[in-house]
């Protein structure tokens, strides 16, 4: 007796139709599963054949093979568990007759034959919805996941029987009430109020924001380089529907999307420690599990003390800046995975961290600051926009009462900024200026003739490269959309320019 | 009373236990160079490969842990030349333990385990 179920995996950050076979023959009885699994779904054997008799059915005593098809295609995860199951039961006669060929089924099964949640239940959805496959069987913990997905049709179970059920057409899929396609967004418990001083980098905070622009700040220690990068989520718009759809699929894959979220709201903010392994940066292990670059995706990646971080983790950096993607190869394949993050990286001016100091006197050799600088290499300098200094305060600074702009304030400009951007730059599959390339800069930015010959003496003396003339064109642009300006004219980028000045002084 | 005799008087129960259920003893003892399997029985059109094992104390464990891997791939592999030997390879069939705790004190008591094991 044979019968056909239909499950799904991931590769990539895309899910696969999967087409699980199930022969049970008779024979010395035994239970093989082929197609290529890994270890999780070996082991599912075990867990299928509890679950089948704790739910109350028989599990045959008979040759049982399970094929995984397509079958050059390795297979992972926990989530076959329910299509291996309900194919035993059909090809045993106990289903009766149930229309398995326009379902696909996803979970992993208990023991005592519950439906626990998996990971990437969104994108397999949607290559339900890609594939014309019209309804998905899914744990009822990821149901908030699956319903950010239209035109699928979407039954949530918690057990084996239940599935039996509804295959059966007796029962119907659970609801959950608390299942909501976006969470509810919790406001940043930080806010821009609490930083007293700091105008100017506040202010170059809000022009990266703006326009998603990488940025470092450097400064001794306790000036508050990290409660400032801890803030920058508080002002940064919310996501547009795509967006969140891109950062949920990847943090669903991941597994990191909670069990009650089903798109993400906030922008992601990741700020790895600095002992993170490459692998861990830009994505890794046999399968290429997204890394931090990745999971950074539309959002934030914080790097707090630059030069602590390994070399080759820095330089594992500078593909995913520069176009957005990152690349990893395995053995089996390799994947590429998004990876449009703004940075921020914050640093000490040298080991003690008192260089160029108001009050404290540096304690470093000459060599130290050297060797210490050293560890940030110019190509990942040069991908930096905005360079600014966060200088210690003083103590009028910080017990002064005067008024400091919230969170709220400069987010409404940062959102009115970003809306010119999207006007702009509609059509072109980007949402902000830092994600132009060469040719939309020609196309979309409009410099006046003045401002045009300060960035040609700036070029020349400041000896530039083709790829600083591009974003020191683009955080300009940020600048004059912050303003409410169509042109970029002579003060925009002078300020952009100066932005960029700090490279050449502390970068030797 | 030796080992060999103790065994055989729990193969008795155990066959006569397994008639008393209904089954159909088809052999007993059957052996090769590569192992032996005690009763060989059928119901309902299932072959039934049966493993007894008795008890007469705890001192050494129960019985049914003593059917460990080993022992297991070798009742395998003889009930797999049975099949062969009587052209029974497409007859379904599966792998029982009858536990006997034997003690002279008392009356034995059986365990019948349904499908012990598989391949």
């Amino acid at each position: 007796m044979f019968a056909k179920t239909l499950g799904a995996g991931i590769v990539g950050l895309n899910g696969v139709l999967l087409t699980i076979e199930v022969d049970i023959a008779n024979g010395l009885p035994g239970m093989d599963i082929v197609g290529l699994p890994d270890a999780a779904v070996r082991e599912s054997k075990e867990r299928v054949k509890a679950a089948i008799r704790n739910a109350g059915f028989d599990f045959p005593y008979q040759r049982i093979t399970v094929n995984l098809a397509p079958a050059d295609l390795k297979k992972d995860g926990s989530g076959l568990d329910l299509p291996i199951a309900i194919g035993i039961l059909t090809a045993s006669g106990q289903l009766g007759k149930a229309d398995l060929s326009q379902v696909v089924l996803v979970g992993e099964l208990s023991l005592d034959a519950k439906v626990r949640g998996i990971a990437g239940v969104l994108p397999m959805t949607v290559m339900c919805r890609q594939e014309g496959i019209g309804k998905i069987i899914m744990p009822v913990e990821n149901l908030a996941e699956g319903n950010a997905v239209d035109e699928v049709q979407i039954a949530a179970v918690d057990s084996l029987q239940l599935t039996v059920g509804i295959l059966q057409g007796i029962s119907s899929g659970l609801d959950n009430p608390e299942a909501r396609v976006l969470a509810s967004g919790i406001k940043p418990l930080d806010d821009f109020k609490d930083v007293q001083g700091q105008f100017a980098a506040k202010r170059a905070l809000e022009i990266a924001a703006a326009g998603g622009h990488n940025i470092m700040m450097t400064g001794p220690p306790g000036a508050g380089k990290t409660m400032l990068a801890r803030r920058i989520p508080s002002i940064l718009p919310p996501m547009t529907r795509e967006e969140a759809v891109e950062v949920s699929k990847i943090y669903s894959v991941a597994g990191l999307l909670g069990p009650l979220n089903g798109l993400m709201k906030e922008r992601p903010f990741r700020s790895p420690h600095h002992t993170v392994s490459a692998a861990a940066m830009a994505g890794g292990g046999r399968f290429a599990r997204p890394g931090e670059v990745t999971l950074a995706h539309h959002g934030v990646l914080f790097l707090d003390e630059l030069p602590e971080f390994s070399r080759s983790v820095l330089e594992v950096l500078r593909q995913p800046i520069e176009d957005g993607q990152v690349t990893v190869a395995r053995v089996s394949s390799s994947y590429t995975y998004p990876s449009r993050f703004m940075l921020v990286i914050s640093k000490n001016p040298c080991p003690c961290g008192y260089f160029g100091d108001s009050l404290q006197q540096c304690t470093c050799s000459e060599m130290e600051i050297r060797r210490y600088l050293r560890k940030i290499s110019g190509p990942l300098l040069d991908r930096i926009d905005l360079h600014i200094n966060v200088p210690r305060l003083k103590y009028e600074e910080m017990v002064s009462n005067r008024h400091t702009e919230s969170s709220e304030e400069i987010s409404g400009r940062v959102g009115q900024a970003r809306i010119r951007q999207a006007l702009r730059l509609v059509g072109t599959g980007i949402f902000c200026n830092a994600q132009m390339n060469h040719r939309q800069i020609k196309e979309k930015c409009e410099i006046l003739t003045d401002a045009q010959l300060l960035l040609q003496s700036a070029f020349e003396k400041m000896k530039l490269n083709a790829r600083s003339y591009d974003r020191i064109i683009k955080v300009s642009q940020t600048i004059a959309d912050l303003d409410g300006q169509k042109k970029i004219s002579f003060s925009h980028m002078a300020e952009a320019i100066q932005l960029r000045i700090a490279i050449f002084e502390n970068g030797k | 009373m030796n080992g060999v005799e103790k065994g055989r008087r729990g193969e008795d129960f155990a066959a006569a236990f397994l008639f008393a259920q209904g089954y159909r003893i088809l052999d007993r003892n059957w052996r090769i160079k590569s192992g032996e399997i005690d009763i060989i029985a059928e119901k309902s059109g299932v072959l039934v490969f049966c493993e007894v094992k008795s008890r007469s104390n705890l001192r050494c464990g129960s019985g049914a842990e003593a059917v460990n891997f080993r022992k297991q791939r070798q009742i395998i592999n003889t009930a797999m030349r049975y099949l062969q030997k009587y052209r029974l390879n497409n007859h379904s069939c599966r792998f029982d333990v009858i536990e006997i705790f034997d003690n002279p004190t008392q009356e034995p008591q059986i365990n019948h385990i349904v499908s012990a094991f598989d391949l």
